[in-house]
């Protein structure tokens, strides 16, 4: 599944990111790669998320979200 | 005399840098672009125990990278002479993210001083940092500030300029719990293939199979390159794929550089501030429930938007009725200032062309554009509130959808609501936008939102030519303004969509929201400072040139000096572009003269008629009569008024617009293709509505 998919208030763990290599970078050292735990915290009808990344908010636009690969985690409520 | 400290505040953005810098600077600042590109520098200088200190201000970074200006600046500039310490301000509270600059900056190998902003917070939220071990795995200094409470300033500057000689004086003591040895072990016959330990050296050891490869890098550059500056630093950056190091300095080695290593040195990083967390944060809280709580109503899916609304409404109300309402007062001092310099000059018995410069020409520009000052003030005000809160950011997330629809960020909403104030301080406002390609489209469609000095043009021809509907045509002005922005936005963005929405997500949404936080009355002082100084420069300068420009081609003609209009050369200028607006029914070079004068500002086009057509007070009953006949005499109908109102309404802003277009983009050409995108865009549009209305009315 992407992260697009998944719903408010899940834990996520990433496992890839099939984006522009500069952009793909950036997620990177902002914390966000293959193995990262990801929170959704909210989430929009159409489009646009607030996560957390290793204890930092951050808004994502739906077509960052979408190229994330992400895998639910076990405790995930 | 010793050589004063250089000091370089590095950080993240939104951990507090610019509230530290400024604890120590005040408002006693240089700001200037960095050399060849348009991110800001800001410098000041400030004294310590007899010392003098320069205090430069870094971008805000997350990373060292070459992929954003503001962080090649940033490298740039710490691997450079000019510096002698840098100062890493790092947000306590989100300490796991701020180290991995901080890792980096200590690879550079300047001297480097942590300092832990924000402990307050930290405190609050009963966690506890071990500001003890934090240095002895980092191996510089740690020292716990909170810039707004400024609390351990001295110590910072205390600590900065005992350790400026020396990069690493604080002893590394690393216990790993899985150390280095159980990384993979290179197989590739490595430089000895020897088991590295370098944790007594180095604060960031990576894993066996990269410093194989770093050390051979580092032979190898040495080699090639002697008298770089750290070795190291730039054999990692070239393991990385670091595209501006890799073309500085080729190495044709690719059986060291095989692959990009980035992936694997960002991973690194992270697991080592994993490990450092692990021992020196107690009772880790990761998310603030004052946050979450703030960010459960101004963030929610439905009461997001109305609630921005009802902020922006505020913040316009108060621009633009109480910055009006002092701006009264402004002009009666204007008024009173220029009718004195007038009766002064005379009373000397001055030249009437030099009077005529001085009072019509430089009082009456520069000082109608001061009058803007209270707006200005009282806007930046609201604006720099809203952003040292926190909650700037979220209008990103919350008009994203919105705005997102036509290509430009969920920020761009906010210069593009001001515009309907004046389009100075909402181009001013457009800073705030994350991108370049963001900023200036912004900066292209903002103008078309009508600001208040084209209410006069609209009032004065929608009275005279649609009586009954006066209302209704002066509204519809700014309905089609707005119409023509969003449209011209919509087209760029299909112009430059990018294919797959993998392509697209290079243009999407991606931003750090902080903590919510109390604003600093002092961070908000110096914001507003700036951008009144900022504006205050451009009067004195770029108006003022304007001013007396738009004053030499109203008074003076091909015989000199002349109070007739109609033997400037403006009103040749008019007569010679009469067939360029025939077309849109604007063809009278009384009417193009206006439009030109219009120029200096919006409303001059009203006195300016009024002037060319010898009707004294146009705004009267009897004058507006008097203009209108006039003007029917002409053939200039209800289907030219309308013309003539989409045309001031569209085409090239105010004198003080494009000089603040060109100090937001650093370009006069750029500046000049914005001009005349506007004017094409007016005279499209114009021919549209006239042609329509001499079909309809």
């Amino acid at each position: 599944m992407n992260l697009l998919e998944g719903s408010p208030g899940s834990v996520y763990r990433v496992d890839g990111l099939n984006l522009p290599l500069e952009l793909a970078r950036r997620l990177e050292a902002l914390g966000l790669f293959p193995g990262s735990q990801v929170t959704i915290l909210r989430k929009k009808r159409r489009g646009a998320m607030i996560i957390t990344v290793r204890g930092t908010r951050f808004a994502l636009g739906m077509d960052i979200a979408e190229h994330i690969a992400v895998r639910g985690e076990s405790y995930a409520s | 005399m010793p050589r004063e400290l250089t000091i370089g505040f590095a950080g993240n953005p939104n951990c507090g840098k610019t509230t530290l810098f400024n604890a120590y600077t005040g408002a006693n600042l240089k700001v200037a672009n960095w050399p060849g590109v348009t991110v800001e520098k800001k410098e000041g200088r400030f004294q310590f125990h007899n010392s003098d200190y320069r205090l430069v201000d870094l971008p805000g970074a997350y990373s060292l990278t070459c992929y954003t200006m503001e962080e090649q600046v940033t490298r740039q500039y710490i691997l450079s002479d000019d510096v002698d310490v840098i100062i890493d301000v790092a947000d306590a509270s989100a300490l796991q993210r701020n180290l991995y600059l901080t890792l980096q900056l200590i690879e550079l190998g300047k001297p480097v001083i942590l300092a832990l902003n924000m402990m307050d917070i930290v405190e609050k939220r009963g966690m506890e940092i071990d500001t003890h071990r934090l240095p002895e795995m980092l191996g510089v200094p740690v020292i716990p500030v909170s810039a707004r409470r400024k609390t351990g300033l001295d110590i910072l500057m205390h600590a900065a300029a005992h350790h400026a000689g020396h990069p690493s004086d604080t002893p590394l003591i690393h216990h790993h719990g899985r150390g280095a040895s159980s990384m993979t072990k290179s197989t590739r016959p490595a430089k000895e293939g020897h088991k590295h330990q370098h944790h007594a050296e180095y604060a960031m050891v990576y894993s066996d199979l990269i410093e194989d490869k770093i050390d051979q890098l580092i032979d190898e550059l040495q080699a090639r390159y002697p008298g770089l500056q750290n070795y190291r630093w730039h054999a990692i950056k070239l393991l990385e794929g670091d595209r501006e190091l890799l073309e500085k300095y080729p190495l044709s080695r690719p059986d060291i550089l095989d692959r990009s290593y980035e992936q694997d040195i960002i991973n690194q990083k992270y697991d080592f501030i994993d490990e450092i967390i692990q021992e020196v944060v107690v009772n880790r809280e990761e998310r603030s429930a004052v946050t979450d709580r703030a960010d459960a109503l101004l963030t929610h899916r439905f009461w997001g938007l109305p609630i921005f609304l009802l902020i922006m409404a505020l913040v316009f109300f108060l621009t633009f009725t109480i910055g009006d309402w002092l701006k009264g007062y402004f002009q009666m001092g204007l008024d009173w200032f220029s009718q004195g310099a007038l009766g002064w000059l005379q009373a000397l018995q001055v030249a009437p062309p030099l009077i005529s410069l001085i009072v019509d020409g430089i009082i009456t520009g520069v000082g109608g554009v001061l009058t803007f000052l209270p707006n200005i003030i009282i806007l930046f005000l609201a604006l720099a509130f809203l952003e040292d809160s926190g909650y700037m950011s979220r209008v990103a997330y919350v008009m994203d959808g919105i705005m997102g629809r036509l290509g430009l960020s969920g920020r761009a909403f906010i210069p593009m609501i001001l515009g309907f104030g004046c389009s100075v301080p909402a181009i001013m406002a457009s800073r705030a936008l994350e991108n370049k390609r963001d900023r200036y489209k912004t900066m292209l469609i903002t103008p078309f939102m009508s600001c208040s000095a084209r209410l006069p043009i609209y009032v004065l021809f929608s009275q005279m030519f649609f009586p009954e509907h006066a209302m209704l045509a002066a509204y519809s002005m700014y309905l089609l303004g707005l119409v023509v922005a969003v449209l011209c936005a919509f087209l760029m963005h299909i112009f430059e969509r990018g294919k797959t929405s993998r392509d697209r997500a290079s243009n999407s949404l991606l931003i750090e929201l902080p903590e919510y936080k109390s604003p600093s009355a002092h961070t908000i002082f110096i914001y507003v400072w700036e951008k009144v100084k900022d504006y205050l420069t451009r009067a004195g300068t770029v108006i003022f040139a304007a001013s007396i420009i738009m004053w030499v081609l109203l008074n003076f003609g091909p015989s000199g000096y002349s109070t007739e209009m109609d033997e400037t050369f403006g009103s040749l200028l008019g007569k010679w572009l009469v067939p360029f607006f025939a077309p849109v029914g604007l063809g009278y070079w009384q009417i193009v003269v206006a439009l030109i004068a219009g120029i200096s500002a919006k409303e001059v086009v009203v006195s300016s008629c009024a002037v060319l057509f010898s009707v004294g007070n146009v705004n009267s009953a009897a004058g507006m009569a008097s203009l209108s006949a006039i003007l029917g005499g002409m053939g200039f109908g209800p289907a030219n008024a309308l013309a003539l109102m989409t045309f001031s309404l569209l085409y090239v802003p105010c004198a003080a617009t494009l000089a603040t277009i060109k100090k937001e983009a650093g370009s006069w050409r750029w500046t000049a293709f914005a001009a005349a995108f506007q004017i094409g865009v007016a005279w499209l549009v114009s021919f549209l509505m006239y042609r329509l209305a001499l079909l309809v009315l």
